[in-house]
Parts: structure tokens; C-alpha cells; sequence
């Protein structure tokens, strides 16, 4: 154990005295803290922000004076995305996704004005969020304080003194080993505040843990990497090049390949080709603005027959609340339909593209942080669904305040007299209050598990890698 | 009195306000066969890479042929052939491949044939003349090496502790090579910590010592340098 | 003559080292992976256009037919607007993973409609995409780093240095001379997929070469700044991956530090409308002229549209010309929020080609998306198109909505269209 110990420290000692790997720990820390303050405050900020903007939204929707109701449905009602706790550390789709919706009646819009859309362009490739930092150059700073961390000893001839000492292979290995993990760890050691922060901020703890247990699989991973590569070069020079060549196929390469090809592999129709066809399914069911729309016969017999009447106009209730009611129904059933469609489109290329994480450990761990940090496709799906689900609520209130309290001979009349077509202002009350909720944390826990497991053979090809690059040595 | 081909005058040169030539004077004739000879550190490799033009005196004059290593390096270096202490060829390349890509670059034109005479005259054995340098022994690096240094058809040639990790077999082929290009004409200036070694093939000995030339031995018409007074002189130096 | 000798001698020479030759294959394989797959997008963006084209037609000439007044005409007939793809949009996807490129719009108010967006896979947009661009503006400083950087440092480190210096007829030459072969293939891999990419898909000679002086551009600077560096008094003491760390930490600092803080400088620098806000102000508009009194929709509508003022007479039932009078108010009242919204975009673009001189690698993406029509510029002009032909729609109907004219299909069949708008 001792020797162990030892030979970590020498490590240090041997950082201590060479710029190179000092440099390249103090930066790598002090970006990653940067980053880290700078983030949480921007986040601290949009989470501030759109909380106050739901909070505005729904109040003007409240104080909307005496109206017809379906005018209410037109109005419509804003619900906004605020972000999860750990977005902090890790933002995810966020800035490429709007995290505003527009919700009313007969439309599904989809979410407007993306951060990336305002943005200067600057950051297409690299950002300075911590999730950046830590899955993309950290590993590169791991390869500039330890590349030459066996070489160097075997260059110097004291590899051959070690051993003929007596040395064993797998301790001096651990040893260093143990000495580049700390220096992972350093850099690691701002997420964790955050982490920690977040965790104050009403993430669980478990989840928490398990996106910092995630990060330290993933140092566990690059530094085992690169004394890997460093004990079976036989030089310095060759080590560098090996992991540097490395370091640009995997954080950089394979991701991007990934999204490329699942663009090509899994082409989606997009939104605008959908519409026609939603469009074509919606003009089957009539106009609900039309209540003489043939479409709607049927419905009317039904009511003539239940009610007893022979006409609409003696129906006790508003018929024309009742085909916005019926017709809204039908066309959101039509239009769930394609939006499922669509997520399941936009999944399948995500889930390509996430495949490629049995390629590279980067992949893995993005995958990974944005499903434990809610920041992911899923919950951007889950925020379009459940905004749906709002919208459909408040707008078949309406409808059905519409039907049962708008007199039907005031709504036929309602261009003569636009007084009488109106509904009290309490009504309003019906549209609930929008708070979206990140996952609980055991569906975030269940859905990271495949990159989970990505991560822990990467971790295992790690072990491999360095066994057999102790058998080479001796 | 035959030509001064190397002069040395006065050279000093420092590194890092550390003196490491102080005052260094000598001259070597058309000819000769000049060894400096010298403990660790005293100061050899700097002349010879003054002479080289990769270190620059911060006084006095170093000239080959006339011309001052600080402004007409690259005439010099036409002139010059340059034999390094560990010869690290190109080992993806044969020793052919090596010694035609290094004429090239010094823009000399030459036969196959006059490459295979050459290899033939340093002793490479044939069978190794195609294959990859990266398994040649160091003797064999070393041939190659000579090889293009005669093939340059340099004036004047610089070894740099020519013989050290040679066999005996080696050192005798070498020695006896020098000898034969020395009487051809050329100009053999070459530095080494190995007084036996310069006692065998030198016509003149400096011996340099913390950066000054502290003695010079001279051979008689047909014996060697005494190796005894030389080596006494070395080691009264070493042990002060 | 000398010069072309030492070239053919240093390419001889250099392409005997296996892992040069490695290295050269695995750039021109992504190369060319990155061509045929920004290819293989531009191709499925074309014909998405074209099938969407037909699609739209069939459907207008459907709704149309139903129609029997221009008012439910215009309300109910959609028209495709699109952004083609340029020639060379293959080479540098651009911003047209964030930017819309199709849309649909109708007579109603634009400011409503313009931000919906038909946006990409978000999650495929935040990976990134592997295009032509993205290799040549980050990933090329890297492999001239791993080919150049030790020139010189490998040839001490392996003893030859001095034998090399001493034997080469001008040293400097030497240096120059293999820098120059080793980019110069870097080059060459780099540029083949792309010309053949470029003519199969057609683009011009002009925009085609002057991507390729950009990626020539690119490469000569990092080639300089690798040879100066590796010549200075410094370098000469380090070894290589001294060399390639000090090397990889310009390139940090230029395509991943200073792109990163400008992004956030440009943020602070430019203050933007929230673009909820426009939606906001043109929602409130058109709603509340439900409730106001006719007149206030008329008095603002004649403002800008004084040739109408003798036909704003209200029937006893709804009129459309009021409706989309008070569609043209809620754009009106929120032109102001939404011109400045993109005068920040625009801002923003500005700030950012400037700042970009000082990260050659956003400078080299920047010009090439520039040159592809896929920068934020093209989609701004795009989004201009879209109001100058939602303008043209609105010249369309009102004269017949205001006369009231008799409903006439063959009349539709003059509607504007988007085509002559999709040039700039």
C-alpha cells in the first residue's frame, strides 16, 4: 500500500516541477469553476424569468374582461418551460428548443424563439457550460497532465530500476493511476458544488449523487484511457499523438458522425409536411366555427333525439357550443395523433444518434447528464404533451361554458348585438395553473440506465485495456 | 606551410551568462587529422556546433576554408560533411534510401553505383543495403553514415566521438578509413573523450579543459602520439 | 526548377512514414463523409421542397374550390414559402438547423405566424452536425497541429538535427519545403470530396473557388503559425508535445474560449426585445378589436391604407374586411417590437463577424456559411421574403375584398407567387 502511495506522490512531485501538467490542472479547474458560476447564474436567471412570465400569463388571462368564450379560445394562454435544477451544470436541448408555447384553440403550435435562434452563432461548436467542459475538454486536460506518466519512467530507465527492485507493475500503475484521478477530480470538484447547489435548489439527492457518480465514471474512464495508452507506448511522443488523435475521435468526431447520420438514416418529415396531411384528416371533420358544416349532422340528430326537440333552437342547450366542444375533440384526437407521430420520428434519430455511445465514451456520458438532468428530447416531449393537455382542458371548458351558459339565440346573433353575447369574467377561472415539473427522479433514473450501461463498458474496456497493458510491459 | 583549412581565433561563447568557450585559439591544416579531446563538459561538442554554425560566439572568430561560420554558414555547410556520435538515420528508410534522400538534400546528384561503391568501401555488408535501417546496429548506422560523408566529397570532415560504442573490429576498419581519406586530402577535425582512441589516428591533439585549450600534443614523422603523456595530462586535469 | 525538386524529393520522402499516409486517408474519408452527408441533406431539403410544392398546390386549388367569397379564401388557403438550399449549401449547413427554411403562412396577421418555426431535430441541432465546414473551421487546425508540430522538435529528439542542418543546402528550405508538402496533401485530401461534391451539385466556378481560397486560407494560417512557432528561440528547447500542448492551447483559446465569451459578450452587448413580447402585443391587438368599436380598427387600418377610406362600411353581419383590418393593425402595433427584434438578430450577426476576426476558425465557418447562403443573413433575408410576399397577398385581396367583387376562381389563379420572392 505504501508503494502505492509513494509512487502518487512522486507523481505529483513530478507535476509540480513540470509546467506543462500544472498549467493544464489550474485551467482546466478555473474554467470549469467559471463556468460553473456563470451558468448557474444565467440559469438562476431564465428559471426566475419564466416563472414570471407564467405567473404574467396567466394573470392577464384572468383579467380578460366579459367575453364570448370561444373569443377566449382564440386569446389563448402562454405556458413556459421552466428548467430543472441540474441545467445548471448541464442545459441539454434547452437553448435549441423554444421554452415558450403558444396554446389555442384548433392548433397545436409548436414551441417558439430558441435561445440558439438569438444567439450570435459563436457557440455552435463549444459553449462555456460545465457540461461542455467536463465531457469534452477535461478529457483533453487528462491527456496533457498524464500522457507521459509511464513513458516518461520507461524513457528515464526507471521503469527497468522499478521493476528489477522489485516493483510491482499493478501497483505502480494504481499508484499513478490514483494521481490522475485526483487531478480529474479537481476539475470534478465545481460540479460537485453545483451538484450540491442544485440539491438545495429541490433536486433529490439520490439523482444528485448519481449525475456526479455518472461525471466520476466518466474521469474513471479518460484517465484509465490514457495511462492505458501511456504504459503501452514507448514513447512520450508517441503517447501524445495516440491520445490527442484519440481525444478528437471521440469527444469531437463519432458525437457529430452520430447526428449526422441518424439525419441521414432516419430522415423525418418535419412539421410542415405533417400538416397536410393533418390538415386533409381535420377538413373530414368540418369547421367547428360552422355549425351548419354537414359534418356536424349527426351530432345534431344526436341532441334533437336525447333532448326531444325537433330544433336546435329549442335545445336547452347552445348548440354551437356544442360542435366547438365536439369538433375540438375530434381535430386534438387527430392532431395527437401526428404530434405522437412526430416525437416518435424525432426519438428514433435521437436514439440513433445516442447508439453512438457504445462508441465513444462522450456520447455515453451526454446521453447520460441529460437524462438524469432532465434536459433531454424526452423532457421537451414531455413539456409539448403536457402543455397540449392544458390546452385542450382550458379550451373544452370554454367550449362547454359556451354550450351550457352562452344563450344559443345571443351567439346567433352575436354581430347585432355584441353585448349579449358575452360571458361573465369568473369563467376564466377555468384555465389551471401551469408549472412543468422535471421528472421524478426514478423515470429519470430508469431512462439513463441504457447510458448508464454504455458508461460501465467503457469503464470495463478501461480495466481490460490497462490489465493487458501491465502483461505487455512484464 | 600547407593551407589552413579550420581556424579557431579567440572563440567565446556563452550560455546563460555561463562562459563555456573562453578564449579558444587552433588551426588545422589541408590534410590533418585534428582531434580535441576533453573530459565531460569541457567544451567540446560547443566548438564542434560552433563550427556547425548551431551555436553562435558571442566573440572571436571561427572560419573553415576562409569563410566565418556567422556569415557564410550555408557556403560552409557545402563544404562540411558531418559525421553526428549516435547516428539516427531515417529507420523507415534503407541505407540506400537514407544516403539518396541526404545527397538530395544537399543537392549532389549521384549513381547508384557510386552509392554501392561507397557502402563497399565502408564494409556495410550487401545483404543489409536494402533493408529497413530501423534494425541496423549502430556499427552499421554508423557506415551509412560515413558513407555519405565520402560520398559529399566534403573537404572537411567532423566526427563527434566517432568510435564510442564501436566494437574493436570496428574502431580498426574506422581508423584505418580516416587514415586513407586524410592522405587523399581531406580535412579530419573530430572531438572525443577517448585518449587512446586519439592517440591512434590524430596528427595533432588539443586538449581542452572548463573551456580553454590547456595543451597541444603533436605525432612525430612516423610514431603515434605518446599516449602516455597525454593521458597523464588529461587526468591531472580531471583530478584538479 | 530547384523548387520542384525539392518538392517531388520531401513528398517522396515524407509519404514513405506510414502514419503520415494514415492520417492523410483518415481526413480524406471524413472529407468525404462530411460531403456526402451534408449531400445527401441538401438533397432530401430539395425534394421536401418540391413534393411540398405540388402537396400545397393540390391542396390550395382543393380549398379554393369550396370557397365562394375571397374573404374565407384567404382565410383558409395556406401558401408554401421556402428557402432553397444553394449549390454549395452542402458544404456548410449553417444556421439552417435553427433557422426555418419552409413555412407556411395565410392571410392572417404575420407577426403570428413568421416564429413558428418547422425547426430540426433539437437534440441532433445540440449534438451538431459533421459538415464540410465544421472540419475544415475546427477540426483542420488540429490535424495541421498533429502533422507540423514537430517539424524540427521529432528530428532532435531522434538525433538527426544537426546532421540535417548541416547537409541541407538551406535549412530553412528544408523546413519550408516539408511544411509545405505535408499541408499542401492536407489540402488536397481535404478539397477532392469537396470540388466533386460541388459538381455534382452544381454549383458555380466563383463560389466553389472561393470556398476552396477560404479553406486554402485556413490552412496557410495555421501552417505559418505552426512554422513560426516551431522556428522561435522557445520552441527550439521544447520537445514535441511541448510544442503540440502550446500549439493545442492557441487552438483552444481561438475555436472554443474566445467564440464562447464573445457569444456572451455579444448577449450583453445587444439588448433584444423578448420575442414572446411580439407575439404578445399582436395577440392583445387582434383580440381586443373584437371588443372595440369598429371605428378604432378603421382609424388605425386607414392610416397606412388611406385609399380605402370610402369602403369601410359595416354590414349587419361579420365582414372580413374588417377582419383582416384589424389582422393588419396587430401587425402594425407590433412592426415596431418585431423590427427591433431582428435588428438585434442582425445586430448580433454584425458584432459576431467582427468579433470572429479574432478566432480564424469562426472567422473560416463564418465566411464559408456566408458564401453557402446558410448564415444567419440568408435566413433573415428569407424571413423578408416571406413578408414582402405576405404583403403581396394582402395587395391581392383587399381591392377585392373592399369592392366587394364577385367570387372568381379564375381570378385566384393570380395569386402572387412565392417563387418570384424566393430571390433576393
Amino acid at each position: 500500500m505504501s508503494i502505492i502511495s509513494q509512487i502518487t506522490r512522486d507523481e505529483w512531485r513530478f507535476w509540480k516541477r513540470t509546467k506543462i501538467a500544472t498549467t493544464a490542472l489550474i485551467i482546466g479547474t478555473l474554467l470549469a469553476l467559471i463556468s460553473a458560476v456563470v451558468n448557474t447564474i444565467e440559469m438562476e436567471h431564465a428559471t426566475h424569468e419564466r416563472e414570471h412570465l407564467q405567473h404574467t400569463s396567466e394573470s392577464r388571462f384572468l383579467e380578460q374582461p366579459d367575453r364570448h368564450p370561444h373569443r377566449m379560445v382564440h386569446y389563448g394562454h402562454y405556458v413556459f418551460r421552466a428548467p430543472s435544477p441540474l441545467s445548471i451544470i448541464e442545459p441539454g436541448v434547452d437553448a435549441f428548443t423554444g421554452t415558450s408555447i403558444f396554446l389555442e384553440g384548433h392548433r397545436q403550435n409548436s414551441a417558439m424563439f430558441s435561445e440558439q435562434r438569438q444567439a450570435s452563432g459563436m457557440t455552435r461548436f463549444s459553449s462555456l457550460t460545465p457540461s461542455f467542459l467536463l465531457q469534452v475538454l477535461v478529457p483533453l486536460f487528462i491527456i496533457l497532465i498524464g500522457y507521459a506518466s509511464i513513458t516518461r519512467e520507461k524513457q528515464a530507465g526507471t521503469l527497468n530500476i522499478m521493476i528489477t527492485q522489485g516493483v510491482n507493475l499493478s501497483h505502480l500503475l494504481f499508484g499513478k493511476y490514483l494521481a490522475l484521478l485526483c487531478s480529474g477530480f479537481l476539475m470534478l470538484l465545481p460540479l460537485v458544488i453545483s451538484a450540491i447547489w442544485a440539491t438545495t435548489n429541490g433536486e433529490s439527492v439520490l439523482l444528485t449523487s448519481s449525475f456526479v457518480a455518472g461525471y466520476v465514471l466518466y474521469i474513471l474512464i479518460w484517465s484509465g484511457l490514457v495511462l492505458a495508452v501511456s504504459a503501452m507506448s514507448k514513447k512520450s511522443s508517441a503517447s501524445f499523438a495516440i491520445l490527442v488523435g484519440m481525444w478528437i475521435v471521440f469527444c469531437i468526431l463519432i458525437p457529430r458522425i452520430g447526428s449526422s447520420s441518424a439525419a441521414a438514416l432516419a430522415p423525418s418529415l418535419g412539421k410542415l409536411e405533417a400538416d397536410f396531411a393533418v390538415l386533409e384528416e381535420l377538413r373530414k371533420l368540418g369547421d367547428g366555427h360552422n355549425a351548419a358544416d354537414a359534418a356536424f349532422e349527426q351530432l345534431k340528430k344526436n341532441l334533437l333525439a336525447k333532448y326531444e326537440v325537433e330544433k336546435i333552437e329549442d335545445l336547452p342547450i347552445n348548440f354551437r357550443g356544442s360542435v366547438a366542444q365536439y369538433s375540438e375533440k375530434k381535430l386534438t384526437s387527430v392532431l395527437n395523433q401526428f404530434a405522437e407521430k412526430r416525437m416518435e420520428e424525432e426519438l428514433s434519430q435521437a436514439q440513433i444518434a445516442r447508439q453512438f455511445g457504445w462508441l465513444t465514451p462522450t456520447t455515453a456520458i451526454r446521453s447520460f447528464s441529460m437524462m438524469i438532468a432532465g434536459t433531454s428530447l424526452e423532457t421537451h416531449h414531455r413539456f409539448l404533451r403536457e402543455a397540449e393537455n392544458l390546452r385542450f382542458e382550458f379550451v373544452q371548458s370554454l367550449n362547454k361554458i359556451h354550450q351550457d351558459t352562452l344563450d344559443y339565440q345571443a351567439d346567433i346573433n352575436r354581430h347585432n348585438d355584441d353585448k349579449a353575447a358575452r360571458v361573465n369574467a369568473s369563467n376564466w377561472q377555468v384555465l389551471s395553473e401551469f408549472s412543468f415539473k422535471p421528472d421524478a427522479s426514478t423515470v429519470r433514473l430508469a431512462s439513463s440506465t441504457p447510458y448508464l450501461i454504455q458508461l460501465v463498458l467503457w469503464g470495463v474496456i478501461v480495466i481490460f485495456g490497462l490489465r493487458f497493458a501491465v502483461r505487455r510491459i512484464s | 606551410m600547407q593551407k589552413e583549412i579550420i581556424v579557431a581565433s579567440s572563440l567565446c561563447v556563452r550560455f546563460n551568462n555561463q562562459t563555456v568557450l573562453d578564449d579558444v585559439s587552433f588551426k588545422v591544416h589541408e590534410g590533418e587529422v585534428f582531434a580535441l579531446l576533453g573530459g565531460n563538459g569541457a567544451g567540446k561538442s560547443t566548438t564542434l556546433k560552433t563550427f556547425l554554425g548551431t551555436v553562435l560566439p558571442v566573440s572571436g572568430n571561427a572560419s573553415i576554408l576562409d569563410m566565418s561560420v556567422t556569415d557564410e554558414i550555408d557556403s560552409i555547410r557545402r563544404k562540411v560533411a558531418y559525421l553526428p556520435e549516435s547516428v539516427t538515420l531515417y529507420g523507415h528508410l534503407s541505407g540506400i534510401e537514407n544516403i539518396e534522400y541526404f545527397l538530395s538534400l544537399a543537392q549532389i546528384t549521384c549513381s547508384t553505383k557510386a552509392i554501392e561503391e561507397a557502402l563497399k568501401r565502408v564494409a556495410l555488408q550487401e545483404n543489409a543495403w536494402h533493408r529497413a535501417m530501423s534494425n541496423y546496429s549502430k556499427g552499421m548506422r554508423q557506415k551509412v553514415a560515413i558513407a555519405l560523408a565520402l560520398l559529399r566529397n566534403a573537404p572537411v570532415l567532423f566526427l563527434d566521438e566517432p568510435t564510442s560504442g564501436l566494437d574493436p573490429n570496428a574502431i580498426d576498419e574506422f581508423n584505418q578509413l580516416i587514415a586513407t581519406l586524410a592522405a587523399e586530402g581531406t580535412t579530419v577535425f573530430m572531438v572525443t573523450h577517448d585518449v587512446y582512441g586519439a592517440c591512434q589516428i590524430a596528427h595533432r591533439i588539443g586538449l581542452l579543459d572548463n573551456g580553454k585549450i590547456v595543451g597541444m600534443f603533436e605525432r612525430g614523422e612516423s610514431s603515434h602520439i605518446d599516449t602516455e603523456s597525454v593521458h597523464s595530462a588529461f587526468s591531472a586535469r580531471n583530478k584538479r | 526548377m530547384k523548387f520542384f525538386s525539392n518538392i517531388t524529393r520531401e513528398a517522396r520522402f515524407l509519404f514513405k512514414q506510414k502514419y503520415l499516409v494514415g492520417i492523410l486517408t483518415a481526413v480524406f474519408a471524413l472529407s468525404l463523409f462530411s460531403v456526402w452527408s451534408g449531400l445527401s441533406e441538401m438533397q432530401t431539403q430539395s425534394s421536401t421542397i418540391e413534393r411540398l410544392k405540388e402537396k400545397d398546390r393540390v391542396d390550395r386549388e382543393n380549398v379554393l374550390a369550396k370557397q365562394s367569397g375571397y374573404g374565407s379564401a384567404a382565410y383558409y388557403a395556406f401558401h408554401l414559402t421556402y428557402s432553397e438550399p444553394s449549390n454549395l449549401a452542402f458544404a456548410a449547413i449553417g444556421q439552417r438547423d435553427v433557422f426555418p427554411w419552409k413555412h407556411r403562412i395565410r392571410m392572417l396577421a404575420i407577426e403570428g405566424q413568421i416564429y413558428e418555426t418547422d425547426a430540426d431535430n433539437p437534440e441532433l441541432s445540440f449534438l451538431g452536425r459533421f459538415d464540410f465546414a465544421f472540419l475544415v473551421s475546427v477540426l483542420l487546425p488540429l490535424f495541421v497541429i498533429l502533422l507540423l508540430h514537430d517539424l524540427r522538435s521529432s528530428e532532435r529528439e531522434a538525433g538527426r538535427y544537426d546532421l540535417l542542418i548541416t547537409t541541407a543546402v538551406k535549412q530553412k528550405y528544408l523546413w519550408l519545403t516539408r511544411a509545405f508538402v505535408l499541408s499542401a496533401s492536407l489540402a488536397l485530401v481535404l478539397l477532392v470530396p469537396f470540388v466533386i461534391g460541388a459538381v455534382i451539385s452544381n454549383a458555380s466556378f466563383v463560389g466553389t473557388s472561393l470556398i476552396v481560397l477560404v479553406v486554402f486560407a485556413h490552412i496557410v494560417f495555421w501552417t505559418l503559425l505552426i512554422v513560426w512557432y516551431t522556428s522561435n528561440k522557445m520552441a527550439l528547447k521544447q520537445n514535441s508535445t511541448q510544442v503540440a500542448s502550446a500549439l493545442l492551447s492557441v487552438w483552444l483559446m481561438v475555436s472554443v474560449l474566445i467564440p464562447a465569451t464573445t457569444d456572451v459578450a455579444i448577449d450583453k452587448m445587444v439588448t433584444s426585445p423578448n420575442g414572446g413580447d411580439i407575439l404578445l402585443v399582436q395577440r392583445e391587438a387582434v383580440n381586443d378589436a373584437w371588443d372595440l368599436p369598429d371605428s378604432v380598427t378603421w382609424d388605425a387600418f386607414l392610416a397606412t391604407h388611406p385609399q380605402w377610406k370610402n369602403y369601410t362600411d359595416m354590414g349587419l353581419t361579420f365582414e372580413w374586411k374588417w377582419y383582416y383590418a384589424f389582422q393588419q393593425v396587430g401587425d402594425q402595433k407590433a412592426s415596431e417590437l418585431s423590427e427591433k427584434y431582428r435588428q438585434a438578430t442582425l445586430e448580433k450577426d454584425t458584432l459576431a463577424s467582427r468579433l470572429a476576426l479574432l478566432s480564424p476558425p469562426m472567422l473560416t465557418q463564418r465566411l464559408m456559411s456566408s458564401l453557402a447562403e446558410t448564415d444567419t443573413q440568408a435566413a433573415m433575408q428569407y424571413e423578408q421574403n416571406i413578408r414582402a410576399y405576405h404583403n403581396s397577398l394582402r395587395h391581392f385581396y383587399y381591392p377585392l375584398m373592399f369592392t366587394r367583387a364577385e367570387f372568381s376562381l379564375d381570378k385566384m389563379s393570380e395569386l402572387p407567387d412565392f417563387s418570384q420572392f424566393s430571390k433576393k
